[in-house]
C-alpha cells in the first residue's frame, strides 16, 4: 500500500496529485507564474480531505524559474518532514515527457529571457542533460518541440516516476545566480603605478595597436581620487585584470574594463563593471558611458544586463576601419 | 502553554527557533553571509539558494536542542514580510509544509514586530506600552507599541537609507568588507567619535517640523564619502567612531523625543544594529538621565533569528489572534502594523 502526494512548480502552473496505489485520488493543476507560494498549500489542503495518510512525497526538481521551482521542494521536503516520512526528487522535464510517444522528441519550458529549458528524449528515455538555449537555436535541431502551454509536466507522472526512478536530490537550476560568487583568490584592490609594467604588458596582447601606453595610465591616475578610479584585480599576487572609471561635469566614462584570456567567464570582469557603477554612483553623476570595439563585444550582454544602453556608433575611434560602439546607462 | 516553532528566511540568514510561551528552547542560525561577501552586500538569489540548502538540517538541529519531537509543536510561525521576497517564499513554503504535515496552526508573522517580541524570551516584565526603535539593515524606524500583536503605531522611519544599510554603504568605502555593522563597530573601539563632526541628518528646525520621528542616512554617507576623498591618509579608526557617532545620536535623540512626547517610560531597542556596542553604551547613559526604562535584547537575539518568530507567534497565541489562513502571501514590503497575516 503507498499513497503518494506528488507536487510540480517548475512552470507557470502549479500541479498537485494524490495517486494511492496506481489510483489517481486527486489531480489539480493552477495556472498562475507568480502564485506557486499561496496555490500550493491550497491545493494540497483539498488533496488531504481525500485521505490523511500519505507515504511519500514526490516533487518535480526543475529545471524551471528559480523562485516558484523553490516553492514546491521546500513544501515537499517539510511536508516530508513533518510526517515522518520520505520525499523523491525527479526531473520535471521527464514528467512532461512521460505522456508522449514519439520516437524522437524535444520538451521544453519557459525559461524566461527569451530563453527555454529543454531536454531530448528518444523512445521515452531522456538522452540529454536539460539544458537552456535560446528558443531559436532550439528550432535548429529539427526535432519535434513539445513546449510548455499546451503540454506542462504531469503530477501523476510525478508520482510514478518518484516511486520508481528518483535520482534528484538537487533543484535543477542550470543557470548561476545572476551574480554569482567569485573564484576564490582574486583580490580587488587600488590600481597604482607599482601594476603599469603588467598592465602595458596585458595591453599590448588584449589590443595590440590601441593598447595604452604607461604614460597614458599615469596621465589618468593623476586624476584620482577625485576625477578618476583605478581598480586593480589580482590572483596570487598577479595582475589579471582592472578597470578605470573618469568623471567630470555630470557624466562618468569608463575607460577600460579589461580581464586577461585565461581569467574571463569567472565574473572579474562583473564584479570590476559593478565597481565602477557605484563609484559613478557616489559620484553623483547623471549617467555612465563606455565604449567597446565593434565586434569584440563578448561583454556586451553583461553591459545590457547592468542597463547600459547603446547610443551611437563612432567609425575609426580605434584607428582605421575599427569602429567604437557607444553605450551609456542614466543613473538618475 | 504552546511549544510554538519559529521560521526566518528574510535575508540571509536561515533560522530556526523553538520556544515554549516565554521559554527558548532552541535557536539555530545557517547563515549564508559568506558567500554574500565578494558583492558587499546580500545577493537575493544566493541567499535563497542558500535557504533551500539549509532548512532541513537548521529544523532538525533545533528539534534536537530543543530535545522535543517534531510531532510535539503545537504551531508554526514563519517571517512573511517584510524581506526579500524569493528568500522569504523558502520560509513560508517550508512552514506551510510543515503545518500541513502536523495539522497544526500556522501564523504568518511579521518580521519587524518579531525583532520587539523577542524581548519577551525568558523574561518575564511587560513590554508594552514601549517605545521601540527597530535598527537594522533593512529598516530604521520608531514605533510605538500599545500591544505588539494588535497595536502597533508608526511614529517615524528612514527617509532612505537604513542605518544597516549606511554602515554597509560605509564600510565599503573604507574598503572593510561586508558586512558594515561589526566591522565598524569594531574599528571604532579605537577611534576619536569628535574628530569629524559628521552631518545629523533631520535635525534642523524646519526638518523636525516635517520629519520629527524620521530619519535620513544619505547626506551622512555622501559626506563620509567625501571626507574621504579628500582626506588622502584618513584614519579609519576616528572615521569609523565619527560616522557612527553620527549615526547612534541622531537615533537615541528621537527615540528619546518620541518617550518623552507620548508620555511613555520605556524604550526598547531592537533590529540588528541593536547590537553595536556605542549604540547599547549611549542608549544606557541617556536613558538614566532620562529616566526611562531601557530593553535591549541580548546581542545574539538582535541579529535575525528564528527564536523571535516562534516569541511572536507565542505572544499572538496567548493574545487569542487568529491563526493565518492556508496559503498565505509572502510580502516583501509588508508595513509593521500589520503583525499576524489573516
Amino acid at each position: 500500500m503507498s499513497t503518494v502526494l506528488a507536487i510540480d512548480t517548475s512552470t507557470s502552473q502549479t500541479s498537485v496529485a494524490l495517486v494511492e496505489n496506481g489510483k489517481v485520488l486527486f489531480n489539480k493543476s493552477h495556472l498562475d507564474p507568480l502564485a506557486h507560494g499561496e496555490v500550493l498549500p491550497k491545493l494540497v489542503a483539498q488533496a488531504l480531505k481525500l485521505t490523511s495518510k500519505v507515504d511519500l512525497v514526490a516533487v518535480g526538481m526543475g529545471p524551471g524559474p528559480f523562485t516558484g521551482l523553490r516553492v514546491g521542494i521546500i513544501f515537499a521536503q517539510s511536508y516530508a518532514l513533518g510526517a515522518g516520512i520520505n520525499w523523491a526528487g525527479v526531473c520535471s522535464l521527464d514528467a512532461m515527457a512521460a505522456n508522449i510517444s514519439e520516437e524522437d522528441f524535444i520538451v521544453s519550458t519557459d525559461a524566461r529571457r527569451k530563453e527555454r529549458y529543454w531536454a531530448r528524449y528518444k523512445n521515452g528515455v531522456q538522452i540529454t542533460e536539460p539544458a537552456v538555449s535560446k528558443a531559436s537555436e532550439l528550432e535548429k535541431l529539427g526535432v519535434q518541440i513539445f513546449q510548455e502551454g499546451k503540454y506542462f509536466p504531469d503530477p501523476v507522472a510525478i508520482a510514478n516516476l518518484g516511486l520508481s526512478n528518483s535520482s534528484v536530490t538537487q533543484p535543477i537550476y542550470i543557470r548561476k545566480p545572476d551574480a554569482y560568487p567569485l573564484p576564490d583568490g582574486v583580490k580587488f584592490r587600488a590600481m597604482t603605478a607599482l601594476d603599469l609594467v603588467s598592465a602595458v604588458g596585458i595591453e599590448k596582447v588584449v589590443y595590440g595597436k590601441a593598447a595604452w601606453s604607461s604614460a597614458q595610465f599615469k596621465e589618468e591616475f593623476a586624476k584620482a581620487p577625485k576625477n578618476a578610479n583605478y581598480i586593480a584585480a589580482e590572483v596570487d599576487g598577479e595582475l589579471v585584470a582592472y578597470a578605470g572609471i573618469f568623471f567630470a561635469l555630470d557624466v562618468a566614462d569608463i575607460h577600460t574594463i579589461t580581464v586577461t584570456d585565461n581569467h574571463r567567464r569567472k565574473g572579474i570582469g562583473r564584479e570590476l563593471l559593478k565597481r565602477m557603477i557605484d563609484w559613478a554612483r557616489v559620484k553623483k553623476a547623471d549617467a555612465i558611458m563606455l565604449e567597446m570595439r565593434l565586434g569584440n563585444d563578448q561583454a556586451r550582454p553583461l553591459y545590457e544586463h547592468y542597463g547600459f544602453v547603446e547610443i551611437s556608433k563612432r567609425e575609426n575611434y580605434y584607428g582605421p576601419g575599427l569602429t567604437a560602439v557607444v553605450m551609456r546607462k542614466e543613473l538618475k | 502553554m504552546a511549544l510554538v516553532l519559529g521560521i526566518e528566511t528574510s535575508c540571509d540568514e536561515t533560522a530556526v527557533g523553538i520556544v515554549d510561551d516565554r521559554k527558548l528552547l532552541a535557536n539555530v542560525i545557517s547563515s549564508s553571509v559568506d558567500q554574500h561577501v565578494c558583492f558587499g552586500g546580500v545577493v537575493p538569489e544566493v541567499a535563497s539558494r542558500a535557504h533551500l540548502e539549509a532548512m532541513q538540517q537548521v529544523i532538525k538541529q533545533a528539534l534536537i536542542d530543543a530535545s522535543i519531537s517534531i510531532k510535539d509543536i503545537d504551531a508554526i510561525a514563519v517571517t512573511a514580510g517584510p524581506g526579500l521576497i524569493g528568500a522569504l517564499l523558502v520560509g513560508v513554503s517550508s512552514a506551510s509544509g510543515l503545518a500541513l504535515a502536523l495539522n497544526k496552526p500556522l501564523y504568518g508573522v511579521n518580521h519587524l514586530s518579531a525583532h520587539i517580541a523577542v524581548d519577551q524570551l525568558d523574561n518575564s516584565n511587560q513590554l508594552q506600552p514601549a517605545i521601540a526603535l527597530l535598527v537594522s539593515g533593512g529598516h530604521s524606524s520608531i514605533l510605538q507599541v500599545n500591544n505588539l500583536a494588535t497595536d502597533v503605531i508608526v511614529k517615524g522611519a528612514t527617509i532612505d537609507d537604513a542605518a544597516g544599510e549606511a554602515f554597509d554603504k560605509i564600510a565599503r568605502l573604507m574598503g572593510l568588507g561586508f558586512p558594515g555593522g561589526p566591522l565598524i563597530d569594531k574599528q571604532a573601539l579605537t577611534g576619536n567619535k569628535t574628530e569629524i563632526n559628521f552631518p545629523r541628518g533631520l535635525t534642523s528646525p524646519a526638518d523636525l517640523e516635517k520629519h520629527r520621528y524620521d530619519f535620513s542616512f544619505s547626506g551622512l554617507k555622501t559626506a563620509v564619502a567625501r571626507y574621504l576623498a579628500q582626506t588622502p591618509n584618513y584614519k579609519k579608526a576616528d572615521v569609523a567612531a565619527s560616522f557612527q557617532e553620527a549615526v547612534v545620536d541622531v537615533l537615541i535623540t528621537k527615540s528619546l523625543a518620541a518617550c518623552k512626547e507620548s508620555g511613555i517610560d520605556k524604550l526598547i531597542i531592537a533590529g540588528g544594529v541593536a547590537a553595536n556596542h556605542r549604540l547599547r553604551e549611549l542608549a544606557k547613559q541617556r536613558c538614566e538621565s532620562a529616566k526611562v526604562e531601557l530593553r535591549i535584547p541580548p546581542a545574539n537575539l538582535c541579529t535575525d533569528n528564528g527564536a523571535m518568530v516562534a516569541a511572536l507567534g507565542s505572544l499572538a497565541i496567548n493574545e487569542g489572534v487568529a491563526a493565518s489562513e492556508i496559503g498565505i502571501s509572502a510580502d516583501s514590503a509588508a508595513s509593521v502594523t500589520q503583525v499576524v497575516w489573516k
